[in-house]
């Protein structure tokens, strides 16, 4: 099966049909989707303000870490969820879109950066206190998560601004009515 | 009001493609960021998150950086605003989120600002600020996208 009829299927299942073709469903799940980039993450944000060693410096950079590794986890899920509906109900229109495209190719790269920095960084934060001066590869993985989360956020928006060949000025003029 | 819809600054903002998905990039990213710093102080006036720390110590730290957002998402929301006056001075869903977000910046500098920076504050006043905070800050998310569909 290629991916386009895959995402041909994905989108004629009856629970992405309904969410496509109901009039509110499909607004209130993006203003969820983005609702929740903004109150979750603020705790991406601050993780790597600490490990840069800009902001609560005076406190353990293992608070920080531990005290919201769980909520980043629940907040991943609900965005993802949420995500996953969005595209899912218009796979067959993402599917030629290239923002969407980067926006998956940013996310394996955050997938990336957590399998090299789990074990290196985020599982033992205390490692991290114990040093003198915070560690290059904490500010490294600081550094990184913000720009590739911001390159999310950018390319996610910009989803919505591609307009397929023979269509130009029907998605700008949708998205911004 | 016409006068204000083909001034000149419309014209620069409709000249090119790019600006104003581009200002939206810069306003989303934000208002993530800077009501990600509040929900920070809402979470921990619940009681959940960086329980190690007080809610005063985070609302300390996280200050700089909330005004920092909230600087960059009042220079790009007006730039998105006046790419098209009429439309959005019409649309149901930018007064409400006008009106939510003046609402929400208020009670941020004020009671929220003042319970989050007093640890003595009682419990439940406490939880109560900080839902109603998250809860102002959502509608001002959701008012904002709901531009686009209502």
């Amino acid at each position: 099966m290629s991916i386009l009829s895959f995402f041909h299927w994905v989108q004629s299942t009856d629970f992405m049909s309904f969410i496509r073709e109901s009039g509110l469903t499909y607004p209130i799940i993006m203003s969820t989707h983005l609702a929740c980039i903004a109150v979750f993450g603020g705790m991406i944000v601050i993780t790597d303000l600490r490990l840069l060693g800009v902001a609560l410096q005076n406190r353990p950079i293992a608070d920080v870490v531990n005290g919201l590794r769980w909520w980043k986890r629940l907040g991943f899920v609900i965005m993802a969820s949420m995500g996953i509906m969005l595209a899912g109900s218009k796979a067959v229109d993402y599917y030629p879109n290239p923002y969407f495209w980067t926006k998956m190719s940013l996310l394996f790269l955050i997938f990336i950066h957590a399998m090299i920095f789990r074990p290196m960084v985020y599982n033992h934060p205390e490692k991290l206190d114990a040093s003198p001066i915070i560690p290059t590869r904490a500010k490294a993985a600081g550094a990184l998560s913000l720009v590739l989360w911001t390159g999310v956020v950018c390319a996610g928006r910009l989803i919505g601004y591609y307009e397929p060949p023979g269509q130009k000025g029907h998605v700008v003029s949708a998205a911004r009515k | 009001m016409l006068l204000l819809q083909t001034n000149a600054i419309a014209d620069a903002l409709n000249s090119s493609e790019w600006v104003f998905p581009i200002a939206e990039c810069f306003h989303i990213a934000a208002f993530a960021w800077s009501i990600g710093m509040i929900a920070l102080v809402d979470f921990r006036l619940i009681g959940v998150g960086m329980k190690r720390e007080t809610a005063s110590e985070i609302a300390r730290a996280t200050a700089p950086w909330t005004l920092l957002g909230l600087t960059v998402v009042l220079l790009s929301g007006p730039i998105l605003f006046l790419s098209d006056t009429r439309m959005y001075l019409h649309n149901p869903s930018f007064r409400f989120k006008i009106g939510a977000l003046v609402i929400a910046i208020i009670f941020n500098y004020t009671i929220h600002r003042k319970v989050a920076l007093s640890d003595s504050s009682s419990a439940g006043v406490k939880v109560l600020v900080g839902i109603i905070s998250l809860a102002l800050w959502i509608s001002v998310v959701f008012g904002g996208l709901f531009i686009a569909f209502a």
